[in-house]
């Protein structure tokens, strides 16, 4: 298995795309923050006022967060790709036990989500944390439970790439693919998230789920608490992921 | 082996209770009109598209129960499967990590196969001679024992098809087995010890070459006969 990951990693770095979504997380990080911080001290700001636990969540969860659904593209992307470009013939004939290749393609992506996390948070608080305290106000990595929130957001966003691996096994092709993702993270669930008489449901679904995880709070959306957030987004990333493998294992590679 | 192999997609029958055996030390040649079944017959052997009844095996195992499937089956199914944004010699190394595998055997099929200048570039600017030579490069990767090889020469030049022969001939005389189809049927007679014929998913024909061809005008015209006749209801 380590060998596999191995190789999982190199069809991952031997092409560019990882490069440009962790650039585009970067730029949406830096971006939100530049924009949420610079308008905070006028009226309609992004956030609660960032003096408080919840302006400050907000920050760092929408902020790095954003890596997520970037980093569930790179995911599907590098899954379902081996489809579209034909390399699954290759990958199943090194590797004819499916089952094998699958996990080690969802364990490379869930470490890849992690990385993006990462780099994500370290540009979020580089920038937050020096400009919040240059207009006074106090803000630490210990304060207000920020850290685990970033620690949140690497767990989401990990979860988030274990998602977009899962379901690009399951469909098996790449722009059906990363246009059902795009089309359910930015346009079905936002609408469905803000029908207030459905949010005692709708906060459960998996995006909703993210948010209540790393408590990225937007107005008029109930959230889940973060355990409860986290617990539910882990479950719908681990049935994507399992049906996604079930399917592998019964298709024919033509 | 193939044994009783068969393959339904929807109403189609493509592959029809097919059975026979390409020996160790020979060349078998796989002949069939477009649509016979050949290809998915080949991809049930590699354990690619899931038999619905009967078994194809590569020394007594399914592919998919080969304890080191790349050094028992070198299988090259077509002139695609690369990433465009990929290096050829990168492609190489990938499956040599998945295999475990040294990484420099990926620069010495690269240079078996005619590819050394072509290694460190995008597989996107590659001509169609030049990814089947990286096709065959990947299934040599783990110097395997039989060769299994889809319309190999497709997109060859001269001198390449020369080269395939040789690399052929030479794999089966070292007591290696060679399976591969081809539409060219020269180039066939000129390499393949034995041959077999389908049509329509079933098999018409299997033996030596030089016993199909005995006192008739040539493989084309046999060929051609077992094929157009069996078409007939």
């Amino acid at each position: 298995m380590p060998r596999l990951i191995r190789a999982e990693f190199r069809k991952l770095v031997t092409t560019r795309l990882w490069l440009w979504l962790l650039l585009a997380s970067a730029a949406w990080t830096a971006g939100y923050n530049a924009l949420a911080i610079g308008l905070s001290q006028r009226s309609g700001s992004l956030t609660p006022p960032l003096s408080t636990a919840a302006g400050q969540h907000a920050l760092f969860a929408i902020g790095a967060g954003g890596a997520g659904p970037l980093a569930a593209i790179l995911a599907a992307a590098g899954v379902a790709g081996e489809y579209r470009h034909r390399t699954a013939a290759a990958t199943f004939l090194a590797t004819p036990r499916r089952a094998r290749v699958i996990t080690a393609k969802l364990i490379t992506y869930l470490l890849a989500g992690a990385g993006y996390a990462l780099v994500c948070c370290a540009i979020n608080v580089a920038i937050a944390l020096p400009w919040l305290a240059a207009m006074g106000i106090p803000v630490s990595l210990a304060g207000h439970g920020n850290l685990a929130v970033l620690g949140a957001i690497i767990i989401s966003t990990a979860l988030f790439a274990l998602t977009g691996a899962g379901l690009g096994a399951l469909l098996g092709s790449e722009v059906p693919t990363i246009a059902g993702l795009l089309l359910y993270l930015y346009v079905a669930e936002p609408l469905i998230s803000h029908v207030a008489p459905l949010q005692a449901w709708t906060r459960y679904l998996p995006g909703v789920a993210a948010d209540g995880l790393t408590q990225a709070a937007q107005a008029g959306v109930r959230l889940l608490a973060p355990w409860l957030g986290g617990v539910v987004f882990a479950a719908w990333a681990l049935a994507v992921a399992a049906a996604g493998l079930r399917c592998t294992m019964r298709r024919d590679i033509t | 082996m193939l044994s009783g192999l068969t393959k339904r997609f929807g109403r189609v029958t493509a592959v029809d209770g097919l059975s026979f055996t390409a020996a160790p030390g020979l060349v078998t040649g796989f002949l069939g009109p477009n649509g016979a079944g050949k290809t998915t017959a080949l991809r049930m052997l590699a354990g690619l598209v899931i038999p619905d009844a009967g078994t194809a095996t590569i020394g007594g195992h399914r592919y998919a129960a080969l304890a080191l499937p790349g050094r028992q089956a070198g299988v090259v199914l077509e002139a695609a499967g690369f990433h465009p944004a990929r290096t050829g010699r990168d492609h190489l190394r990938v499956y040599c990590t998945a295999s475990g595998y040294p990484l420099r055997r990926a620069d010495e099929v690269l240079e078996a196969c005619g590819l050394s200048a072509a290694g460190r570039r995008k597989v996107r600017g590659y001509s169609l001679g030049m990814r089947q030579r990286l096709a065959l490069a990947t299934a040599l990767l783990g110097d395997p024992a039989a060769l299994v090889l889809d319309e190999p020469a497709n997109g060859l030049d001269p001198a390449g098809i020369a080269w395939l022969r040789g690399l052929l001939r030479e794999h089966a005389r070292s007591g290696g087995t060679v399976l591969y189809s081809s539409h060219v049927l020269a180039e066939v007679e000129q390499i393949a010890d034995h041959v077999v014929i389908m049509n329509r998913g079933r098999l018409v024909r299997h033996g030596p070459l030089t016993e199909l061809t005995s006192g008739q005008g040539g493989l084309e015209h046999v060929f051609l006969a077992l094929t157009t006749e069996e078409a007939q209801p």
